[in-house]
């Protein structure tokens, strides 16, 4: 390689776009990317065009490159909870469906509800509409019909600790004809205030079980 | 060498500290080479040179020790967390933790990140034992005879914490074109690690497991220092500062803050084990 040539790409280097906090690149800034290390081949399959290839005979340097992708929304612009379940939301509703799906095989010919327990009804949503997808990827049949109970049962339900009140409202489900013998219920569900891990249970013919 | 090194209760009001300041410089020591007047220890003059040339020549080459580490939270690192790691988030939860030693972390180092997240987990409330290697099938089989019987109940916990280099690169071409311009363009060195986190209940069932990723450069000369010196002192905010120990700070709290998240997930993902009766779980 021309010397002159491999002092400009070296001199270059100064300058590219380096996603690590510096002079024009604050801290909070970079924050926001989500990276990978990766090699140069796997870069130049991901972002083709960005990265000169490989030479045949290898670099003359040591290379690799670091992928970065930007969130959505900047950081603070939601709770901290919330950001934390919805950045990740589309792979940890698909393992819950795929454990759904594989845990209960004797469900597999019932129609799927779901329904989900976070304080937020906008995170709430997101995450019953989530779920219902990763539930029809794996081959399930969803429903959008709701499960409803009563004023009374709710009043009584949710004065009860977590582990009584899901298999009572869930025998209520059944006993209200709300959900019946063909349906199933997938129960998406934040415990505690401060984890930021969702867990599943199933509903079927009144009958309550956690499945993570 | 296998054993706990420490049983207790944490209600003590030291901080953890950061655990990879050692490690930062451990690396330097072992892979950097500093430039020549302070590896032979030879004194600056204190006489000014007459020549303005010379003059800006050793003042560069002084200054040209400088360096800048950053640290950059690659994947994992950056999460938003909800747990206070200060608060009592595991109240009497025995939690065994286990530091593996491998290419990334020397026995020396495991051995001190081990202590410091020990220290952390204790200040939450949690009965911490720490074991060097990784963990074993059996229920606190790892433990020595001698701490046995202090443990009354069986473990809850055991987080198991592995360290990998994914990539490091001390770029020989930086440091020559740095050389040449008198350290005003700088040399850059940069390694991205890997820390596996994977925590089990007693009976090894797994409760909750993440990669937390992470990148550190530091670049070396005159230029790089001069500016972010200046950066630092006229335009950053406080927060976005870079230097000082501000690297080994930033991800000492992500780390500890993201390990307090994961254990605390654990441990409800554990009562939700506990909640779930093997009657219920089948059909």
């Amino acid at each position: 390689m021309n010397p002159f040539a491999l002092l400009a790409a070296a001199l270059l280097a100064y300058v590219r776009p380096d996603p690590a906090p510096g002079l024009l690149m604050s801290k909070e800034r970079s924050r926001q990317l989500e990276c990978a290390v990766v090699t140069t081949q796997a870069a130049v399959e991901r972002r083709p065009g960005q990265l000169a290839p490989e030479g045949s005979r290898g670099d003359m340097a040591d290379r690799g490159a670091v992928l970065c992708s930007e969130r959505l929304l900047r950081a603070g612009l939601r709770a901290p909870r919330d950001e934390a379940i919805l950045s990740t939301l589309e792979l940890r509703v698909s393992e819950l469906a795929a454990t759904a799906v594989s845990v209960r095989p004797d469900l597999s010919d019932r129609t799927w509800r779901v329904e989900p327990f976070h304080p937020s009804a906008q995170v709430s949503a997101k995450i019953a509409f989530a779920t219902k997808n990763a539930l029809m990827a794996h081959g399930a049949a969803v429903s959008d019909r709701l499960v409803t109970l009563a004023a009374g049962d709710v009043d009584v339900i949710t004065r009860m600790a977590p582990d009584l009140a899901y298999p009572a409202a869930c025998a209520r489900y059944a006993a209200n004809g709300s959900l019946g013998e063909g349906d199933a219920l997938l129960a998406v569900v934040l415990r505690d205030p401060l984890e930021t891990a969702l867990h599943a249970g199933v509903c079927a013919d009144g009958r309550w079980s956690w499945l993570r | 060498m296998r054993g706990g090194e420490r049983l207790a209760r944490g209600r003590s009001t030291l901080r953890p500290g950061p655990f990879v300041d050692q490690n930062l410089r451990r690396r330097w020591k072992s892979q950097v080479t500093l430039p020549p007047h302070t590896n032979t220890g030879a004194p600056i003059p204190t006489r000014l040179p007459r020549s303005p040339a010379a003059a800006l020549v050793l003042s560069g080459l002084a200054l040209g020790s400088g360096c800048v580490t950053v640290y950059q939270p690659l994947s994992g690192l950056q999460q938003p967390v909800v747990v206070d790691p200060t608060a009592p988030n595991l109240s009497d939860v025995r939690m065994a933790v286990y530091c593996v030693p491998g290419p990334a972390l020397s026995r020396w180092e495991t051995n001190k990140l081990c202590q410091r997240v020990s220290t952390l987990f204790e200040h939450q409330g949690a009965l911490v034992t720490t074991v060097e290697g990784p963990a074993a099938d059996g229920e606190d089989d790892a433990l020595t005879d001698d701490e046995r019987p202090v443990m009354e109940a069986p473990i809850a916990l055991r987080m198991e914490l592995r360290s990998r280099d994914l990539y490091t690169n001390n770029a020989s071409l930086s440091w020559a074109i740095s050389l040449m311009t008198a350290t005003v363009l700088p040399a850059v060195e940069e390694s991205a690690f890997a820390v596996d986190v994977v925590i089990r209940d007693g009976s090894g069932f797994l409760l909750a497991s993440e990669s937390l990723q992470g990148r550190l450069i530091t670049r070396y000369g005159v230029g790089t220092w001069a500016a972010n010196r200046a950066a630092d002192t006229y335009w950053r905010r406080e927060d976005q500062r870079l230097f000082g120990d501000i690297s080994s700070h930033d991800l000492s709290e992500d780390l500890y803050r993201q390990l307090s998240q994961l254990a605390y997930n654990a441990r409800v993902q554990r009562q939700v084990l506990e909640a779930r009766a093997p009657a219920e779980a089948r059909p």
